[in-house]
């Protein structure tokens, strides 16, 4: 490679010194909203990512952010701006509008616009997926819904909720009348403010000690940076067009086909751009699984990023290289009002992210990934009911013991852990014993499912399994998960994963499945059992390492029967029957005759 | 004359830093023995006593305190050198070590593999049973299924067990019944059960703790045990004391029975001597202390006179190493120092570190085959360091080779040499000032309040513009700022803390239930410190703790304790009162309405070591200071008048002497640069405090 280019007018070390700062502020603001909250969706499983826009509202910085919640950030900043020419100092505002910029109602933005030296120089963002916005029924994903009506969501198009650092008393009571365990929203509010407060705080220190006009030039020269990176990282593709189809599974009785999708990406290494068309897509639907705009746009490119050199920083200057197209009244486009963006966040939106980073594997060897697991099974529903321990108090929760598995991608298994694509693995964990303290579930048990990562040179990661049930009073759990008909494709070869499942089960040892759509009451003796998807293969399962083989066997994850049927492996055992190595000529010698045999 | 001697074995070297009633009297170094750990602790000893004028007999025959510390357990845990463990948990549950708590640094990055848990599956074993979380059994100990395991563990020759049922915490009954069912049938064999090691909430911190506790114990007791014999047979007699992560000492007995405790017990020492020094020279006590050596920077805190401590300590990254799931003193590492590497990334951004040359190849400087500009080069071109003065004359550095490859990242950014070498610094610094930040601003703590105590051997090269960044005004470096660690065992007290999880709200406070259990840690604190008088100790000191949360919250927040009970509401209040001005403190908001859950209580005994008092640096200058000679260097454009900087050997300089920037002061291990907007004093005790100009 040539000589790196020459950073242009701004001091090359003030723009590292500077950008650091950003991140570091944004990691204070998530650190604050993290330890404050109160839902377990929010302090414990971190639903929730904070990140600085600039005043004319582009995104600037996100750290460790979530993509799906950060990208798209510059919708809400400036419709702040748009709609409020009183802006000042000691304000801010609660924007959950999908029709405005917001992803989907449940996720309470906080935008603090910061002033200094008179003048809105940046808006501190915190955004956090609640555990209860006043829906119908006890879910923030409401997949059912025909309509915002039917939803039945509070939304806030950037609603004035501060001034002069005080609240606005008439939106908090609105808010304790409506939304379920007003304690609980209220803490998680709080926290956000708290965060987005500590934004403003570090950001004001910053001007002052760097003086106004070295951060507006900073500002275009990280933009300037951060292009310049994703050009020369466009320039490294091949040019051409890639098409990749997805499919929703069917929600019986809202979806009954499920939900087709298209994403076309033509890459330009010569000019730098990567176009991503998503028009060719259905109109709205009646239910609750129309993407926003943001999400339309951060899945796409949360897919594209997931196969570009991960360094590159995100935001608003990497964004001028890649153009999402987008038409009005689509399922993954721009939302005619009031159709349900309920539950855009996740379902739709990681089809489109796994579609996306799968069509680059289209590429050939060594680019893309795989897909990962799209569901959010029982083990991630929405919980509700009283909690006879505390005088029947009422509670709701969205859970997080789901594991979900990870992609393999050209140079590694999947990540334990991805929960959903746009979840990323940033996600934290439940902790069971935390969970059963906080609300009176038991949970069964919880599980790593051997041989259900996608089999594949590189293998998806295991999908987990997880039982629980009420304890001493019934409990509502709802919860819309995918894949139960179509699991996460493996790819160049790669086998896909397995599907999800969810049953119910009951005291006499009986089950029943649930498709596509959970909204139960469990008794006391019942317990509801979630299995996630295993991640998605790629390249050969023939082809995969031996040794890499015989550990996934040695430690589980997969089956001597699997290691011998799919990866074509003999395995050798000690005198106590335990596998301790491969019979490697043998190995070879199978490989060859399922190749041959077309078995693969 | 009784001498005090404390030892760090470190992966490379071994530090033994011997003091008597006056204070440090000598530093030994040695190459650390990895297969015969005592041959690295001997030859420190014998050099420290050398310097001394004595054989190692004759000066342990003369010591009555002996504190060791070591790297051992981290990198046997690093290297995955540990016994071979099993883990026994609750049926239905296998997987906690391997899901960890989740989260993930990137969220672009996927094409890394995952890691592996701290015990491998196929030595993880479920164990029929469960309670409840309100202690009750929901399904009895199936002790023959226990005995069947045990029967399994034993053919796969597992040297360790750690048991980690859920809701120990709340009903040890099975756990404990676990640990005699292992003792009858696998006598000898260590294990560690997690009620008894940390009983907190949360299954993974503990499983965690549990796993990585029983898995030292066959390596660190014997370690120990052998220490203690051969020390005895080099006529050392008496206490063994072994430096702990919590940031204190334990007596090597306790140490053998919880060697979790040993693990990062190293860079844990130094805060305490940044504490330390900066009570001997009343410099008020907020003090961050850095320890910048070639590869690594770690930051501590001492706040309000403490040292601070942290619930989460990883291993290795964060999310993806493993939780030690236990307080230890909170110092935060970086992949930065005198080795790291700077580069341009594919946009042209200059990066230093967090790769490092090591000590071999080393900077380019050292010659011994480096190529990569690194912190010490760019130093060196910008004459900040003596080619033919380093580490006191020991080593001679290449300064052509700093030259050449400072100049050839220079050719790429278009810059001079000499620029390119203050950027190389101001990013390093950029680096550390995050660090730093991390651990004050992060917490909502202003650097600027505090006092920065810096050691280790590249600290003084850019230790000033770092607290000029962070608005510190002074900064307090030690002579002996080489080995920070070792020095800081000298000032550590003998600590144990203890704790119980008791839930009890504010809302309906349980005051019978609470008292009772601040009862029992008030007798645990007793029961040690009657041991602790029977071994002479007399000087104690204890603080209980309350870990709360606003009611629905989820994280606690450590609040002190005013007393050791809360016998009314009068009491309640004022612990209420100091929780919310903690949490605004932290967070920016308060719920003043809201109710607290009070989650975990913690106590905490410190036990004074007899240690004398430092005395002041009694020499007198006889003839005025004189710097040896001058020396071109630079300080960027801000400073371009400043090209000469006097250099100055650290004998030269006594208590009173005052030095203007820019200067450099030389010392056989470390060069402080004086840099032109600060102020450097010798202290009375003969440690370099520099004032530092907004």
């Amino acid at each position: 490679m040539s000589a790196a280019p020459i950073l242009e007018t701004f001091d090359p070390v003030l723009l590292a010194v500077l950008s650091n700062r950003m991140d570091a502020i944004v990691r204070e603001m998530t650190n604050t909203l993290l330890r404050a909250a109160r839902s377990a969706v929010i302090a414990m499983s971190r639903d929730f990512s904070c990140c600085l826009v600039t005043g004319e509202g582009d995104l600037l910085a996100t750290a460790e952010a979530a993509p799906v919640h950060v990208f798209g950030a510059h919708l809400q900043a400036r419709s702040m701006v748009d709609l409020h020419p009183d802006l000042s100092e000691g304000d801010a505002f609660l924007h959950n509008d999908p029709y405005l910029g917001n992803t989907h109602p449940a996720d309470h933005t906080i935008l603090v616009p910061v002033f200094c030296a008179g003048m809105h120089l940046f808006t501190a963002v915190a955004k956090a997926h609640q555990a209860d916005i006043g829906n119908s029924i006890p879910t923030t994903y409401h997949a059912s819904a025909k309509d915002i009506y039917e939803e039945g969501a509070l939304i806030f198009p950037c609603v004035r909720v501060q001034r002069d650092f005080r609240n606005v008393e008439d939106i908090m009571r609105m808010c304790r009348k409506r939304i379920r365990v007003p304690d609980q929203w209220y803490g998680d509010y709080l926290a956000a403010i708290g965060a987005a407060r500590i934004g403003e705080r570090r950001l004001k220190a910053l001007v002052e000690q760097y003086g106004v006009e070295t951060l507006r030039a900073f500002i275009h020269a990280w933009f300037d940076y951060s292009e310049r990176r994703i050009v020369q990282e466009i320039r490294r593709l091949p040019p051409g067009r890639l098409e990749n189809h997805a499919r929703h599974d069917p929600i019986p009785g809202v979806i009954p086909d499920g939900i087709p999708l298209k994403v076309v990406l033509e890459i330009d290494p010569a000019s730098a751009y990567i176009d991503i068309d998503l028009r060719d897509n259905p109109d709205c639907l009646p239910c609750g699984l129309n993407e926003s705009e943001a999400c339309a746009i951060n899945n796409v490119m949360t897919g594209v990023f997931n196969c570009l050199e991960p360094d590159i920083p995100h935001n608003a200057g990497t964004f001028r290289r890649i153009r999402v197209h987008l038409r009005e009244n689509c399922v993954v486009g721009i939302p005619r009002f009031p159709h349900s963006c309920s539950v855009a966040t996740t379902n739709v939106g990681d089809r489109l992210v796994n579609a996306t980073q799968a069509a680059f594997a289209g590429i050939g060897e060594g680019w893309g990934l795989a897909e990962g697991n799209p569901s959010l099974t029982s083990g991630c529903a929405v919980v509700s009911g009283e909690d006879a321990r505390h005088g029947n108090r009422a509670f709701i929760n969205q859970m997080f013991l789901m594991g979900g598995g990870g992609p393999a991608s050209p140079v590694s298994d999947g990540w334990i852990n991805l929960l959903i694509p746009v979840g990323a693995g940033l996600l934290y964990r439940d902790s069971v014993e935390l969970d059963e303290q906080k609300y009176p579930v038991l949970v069964k048990s919880l599980r790593l499912m051997p041989d259900s990562g996608g089999p594949g040179r590189h293998r998806g990661a295991p999908g987990t399994e997880v039982v629980y049930g009420p304890r001493a009073r019934p409990i509502r759990v709802v919860s819309a998960p995918d894949a139960w008909q179509t699991p996460p494709r493996g790819v160049r070869g790669g086998h896909d994963g397995t599907c999800s499942q969810d049953h119910i089960l009951r005291p006499d040892g009986g089950e029943t499945k649930v498709e596509g759509f959970i909204n139960v009451e469990l008794q006391p003796g019942e317990f509801i059992r979630g299995r996630d998807c295993g991640g998605g293969g790629y390249g050969s399962p023939l082809e995969r390492d031996l040794q890499r083989v015989l550990h996934d066997v040695q430690e589980r994850w997969v089956s001597a029967g699997q290691a011998e049927s799919v990866y074509g492996v003999v395995l050798t055992r000690d005198a106590r029957g335990e596998v301790n190595g491969v019979d490697v000529p043998a190995s070879e010698a199978r490989r060859s005759a399922l190749t041959q045999g077309g078995a693969h | 004359m009784t001498y005090r001697i404390a030892i760090d074995t470190g992966g490379t070297f071994t530090d033994a830093v011997v003091a008597d009633a006056s204070g440090i009297l000598a530093i030994g170094k040695a190459l650390t023995d990895p297969e015969r750990n005592f041959v690295g602790v001997q030859n420190a000893i014998a050099d420290a006593a050398g310097q001394l004028g004595y054989a190692m007999r004759e000066l342990l025959a003369q010591t009555d305190v002996f504190i060791y510390g070591t790297t051992r357990a981290t990198n046997a845990i690093v290297t995955q050198r540990t016994a071979r463990t099993a883990m026994l948990l609750t049926e239905g549950f296998p997987d906690i070590l391997v899901y960890r708590q989740g989260g993930k640094l990137n969220p672009h990055q996927l094409n890394v593999d995952f890691p592996q848990p701290y015990i491998p599956r196929r030595l993880t074993f479920e164990v029929p049973e469960r309670i409840g979380a309100e202690g009750d059994i929901i399904k009895p100990l199936d002790e023959a299924r226990v005995v069947d395991i045990l029967a399994q563990l034993r053919a796969a020759q597992v040297q360790a067990i750690a048991v980690c049922l859920l809701w120990s915490i709340a009903n040890p009954a099975h756990e404990r019944r676990v640990g005699e069912l292992i003792a009858t049938h696998l006598p000898g064999l260590p294990y560690t059960l997690s009620h008894e090691l940390n009983p907190i909430l949360r299954e993974y911190p503990r499983a965690s703790s549990t796993a990585i506790d029983a898995s030292l114990k066959p390596l660190m007791q014997e370690q120990l045990r052998l220490l203690e014999q051969n020390l005895a047979q080099s006529g050392y007699s008496g206490d063994i004391l072994v430096s702990a992560s919590v940031g204190g000492v334990m007596h090597v007995e306790d140490m053998i029975e919880r060697p979790i405790y040993i693990v990062k017990s190293g860079p844990a020492m130094a805060p305490i001597a940044g504490l330390s020094y900066a009570a001997l020279e009343a410099q008020g006590d907020n003090v961050v202390v850095v320890d910048t050596g070639g590869t690594t920077f770690d930051v501590g805190l001492v706040r309000d006179g403490r040292v601070t401590h942290t619930s989460e300590t990883w291993l290795g990254e964060i999310y993806t190493g493993h939780l030690l799931g236990m307080a230890s003193v909170d110092v935060r590492s970086i992949g930065a120092g005198g080795g790291s590497i700077a580069w341009l990334d594919a946009g042209g951004l200059l990066r230093v570190g967090p790769q490092s040359a090591g000590a071999r190849p080393g900077p380019a400087c050292y010659g011994l085959g480096g190529g990569a500009p690194t912190m010490t080069d760019a130093a060196l071109v910008l004459g900040y360091l003596n080619p033919q003065h380093f580490l006191g004359g020991k080593m001679t550095l290449d300064a052509p080779a700093a030259q050449r490859v400072v100049a050839a990242l220079a050719a790429q950014i278009g810059k001079s040499a000499e620029d390119t070498a203050l950027a190389i610094i101001t990013v390093a610094n950029e680096n550390m000032i995050k660090a730093i930040q991390e651990i004050t601003v992060k917490e909502g703590l202003n650097p600027a309040d505090s006092l920065l105590v810096a050691g280790g051997g590249a600290a003084g090269l850019n230790i000033v513009p770092i607290a000029r960044s962070l608005g510190m005004r002074h900064v307090l470096i030690p002579r002996t700022a080489g080995a920070l660690s070792a020095c800081g065992a000298h000032f550590s007290d003998i600590l144990r803390e203890f704790n119980a999880s008791s839930f009890a709200s504010t809302a309906n406070f349980d005051y019978a239930t609470v008292n009772a259990t601040l009862a029992t840690l008030q007798a645990q604190l007793d029961a040690f410190a009657t041991t602790l008088r029977r071994r002479g100790l007399r000087d104690f000191q204890q603080s209980m703790s309350v870990e709360a949360r606003y009611a629905g919250q989820i994280w606690e927040l450590q609040v002190a304790l005013r007393a050791t009970s809360l016998p009314d509401a009068a009491a309640l209040q004022e612990l209420i009162d100091d929780f919310h001005a903690e949490h605004e403190r932290v967070f920016a908001v308060r719920d003043p309405d809201n109710s607290l859950e009070c989650i975990n209580w913690r106590a905490r005994l410190s036990a004074q070591l007899p240690r004398g008092v430092q005395a002041p640096d009694s020499r007198q200058r006889s003839h005025p200071l004189q710097p040896r000679y001058l020396r071109d260097s630079h300080f960027g454009s801000l400073h371009a008048e400043h090209t000469r900087a006097a250099v100055y050997y650290g004998e030269d300089l006594m208590p009173g002497d005052c030095l203007t920037g820019p200067a450099i002061i030389e010392e056989p291990t470390t060069t402080i640069v004086v840099y032109p907007y600060c102020l450097a004093t010798v202290t009375p005790y003969g440690h370099y405090l520099l004032e530092v100009q907004a």
